[in-house]
């Protein structure tokens, strides 16, 4: 037995794929809060849970994206002091829309083409009206404005560091 | 029981949403609960603890922006630092002035200097006091430095004072340690010149220069200045005394014009007795 074939057998166990998801969440997280101002444009930075998200959804399904986003939303929210459930209804939100597009077996191929990127932005799209919304609420500011300005700005943000990963998969032959 | 099941399991994904939805809201409403902050504590901490051992890693972006930011402090903490300066001269300056009025009983009316003017070895300032204030042609102007002299022209809002260096400057003075009598004039340089003072008398360098009681224009005992040097001239029995101004006449800004004018009747009476000589002297 090959150490691909030895990698594949382990990644077919859904217990083992759902304990690599959560710890890339946690790392990424983690990556979030501390390294993520050293990229930011003002309060505008790239949501890689957000494209975690998403690739969930092209591998698992909409069920278990929207699950994910809820747990990944509330890791979030707890790890950023951010208002608990803000990101995680967004983050549930853009898991939801992300399943759509699941394709049972075809979820490697759709995360290696350029679908993958209009589908983040269309995610992150979701996301972000429903994040930033729930965001401007209590401040005095122009709620258009400031949606479509910064809500639009971290979705474009967001699709261009989805090339990384896009990229990293299209690369891979084993697949 | 069945069909509730395959509703379940047909809409799962719908069902799902709508309840991690609900939990989302319920969690946003109850944030604030004490058994959350616990746990939002630890978490907190943790990330603290991360972030603290990468503080060091500079984010040039944010250098930047905060260098700008600290540059635009800087120029702005600077002028204010100037004209804090600025006012605190101006504050002990007019502090000193106001207590002026403790040392003579005359008024004094407040004046800035809003122009000088030099023609021909005579300085004149202008000040924002004329008539409407009580100002009148005679009266002397002063500082709390010294004598700064007297006002020549006057219109409703305005004044001309004729400043001590000028060539028609003529000021009964003296010695105020000695009593030593002398005429202080100006010749064109930075000093006075107090003249007709004869070469026995004794006067110092140091010793200060006031006004005398045999002025007409001037209250006596006024500053004007402090000797600097004393000489002998050849050929000549008066000393050649140098007197530097107490006033600094390049940086006047305030002034005070004391409320006071030469005795008319006493003017009158020099007058007359001065005519009534020259008349004489005239007719032999």
């Amino acid at each position: 037995m090959t150490a691909g074939t030895q990698q594949r057998n382990i990644m077919a166990s859904p217990a083992m794929r759902g304990l690599l998801y959560a710890t890339v969440a946690l790392v990424l997280t983690v990556i979030h809060v501390v390294f993520l101002g050293f990229v930011a444009f003002g309060i505008v930075t790239p949501d890689l849970l957000m494209i975690l998200v998403v690739w969930i959804a092209l591998e698992e399904g909409q069920f278990t994206a929207t699950v994910a986003g809820f747990a990944i939303g509330l890791l979030y929210d707890a790890a950023g002091a951010d208002v608990l459930g803000s990101n995680a209804l967004a983050k549930t939100a853009a898991g939801f829309a992300a399943g759509y597009f699941y394709r049972p077996g075809m979820g490697r191929t759709t995360i290696g083409s350029y679908r993958f990127l209009l589908i983040v932005f269309a995610a992150g799209l979701v996301h972000n009206l429903l994040y930033f919304t729930l965001y401007v609420q209590p401040m005095q500011v122009s709620f258009w404005q400031f949606v479509l300005t910064f809500g639009f700005a971290t979705t474009f943000y967001t699709t261009v560091v989805a090339v990384f990963p896009m990229l990293y998969v299209n690369r891979k032959k084993e697949w | 029981m069945r069909r509730f099941v395959d509703f379940v399991v047909r809409y799962k994904n719908y069902i799902t949403l709508t309840a991690l939805v609900v939990m989302s809201f319920s969690l946003m409403s109850i944030g604030s609960l004490s058994q959350l902050g616990g746990f939002r504590a630890v978490i907190v901490g943790s990330m603290g603890w991360i972030q603290s051992m990468f503080a060091w890693v500079p984010n040039p972006i944010a250098l930047k922006s905060e260098n700008t930011a600290l540059r635009e402090l800087n120029l702005q903490l600077s002028i204010e630092s100037s004209r804090f300066r600025q006012a605190m001269v101006e504050n002990t300056s007019l502090r000193n002035m106001l207590e002026l009025p403790a040392y003579t009983d005359d008024k004094l009316i407040a004046a800035d200097v809003v122009g000088k003017t030099t023609v021909e070895l005579r300085s004149y300032a202008t000040i924002n006091r004329g008539r409407a204030e009580g100002v009148k042609e005679g009266q002397p102007v002063i500082t709390d430095a010294g004598l700064v002299g007297n006002v020549v022209g006057v219109s409703e809002h305005y004044a001309v004072i004729q400043l001590l260096l000028n060539r028609d400057t003529r000021i009964s003075s003296k010695v105020y340690r000695s009593n030593v009598d002398g005429l202080l004039t100006w010749q064109g340089d930075e000093y006075l010149v107090l003249r007709d003072v004869p070469l026995a008398f004794d006067v110092k360098e140091g010793d200060e220069v006031v006004t005398s009681s045999y002025s007409v224009l001037y209250p006596p005992n006024i500053i004007i200045g402090t000797i600097q040097h004393v000489g002998k001239e050849a050929n000549s029995l008066f000393l050649n005394i140098q007197v530097k101004p107490a006033v600094n006449f390049g940086t006047l800004e305030q002034v005070f014009v004391v409320d006071r004018l030469p005795s008319s009747e006493r003017l009158l009476l020099e007058d007359s007795i001065i005519t009534e000589h020259v008349s004489k002297e005239g007719s032999r």
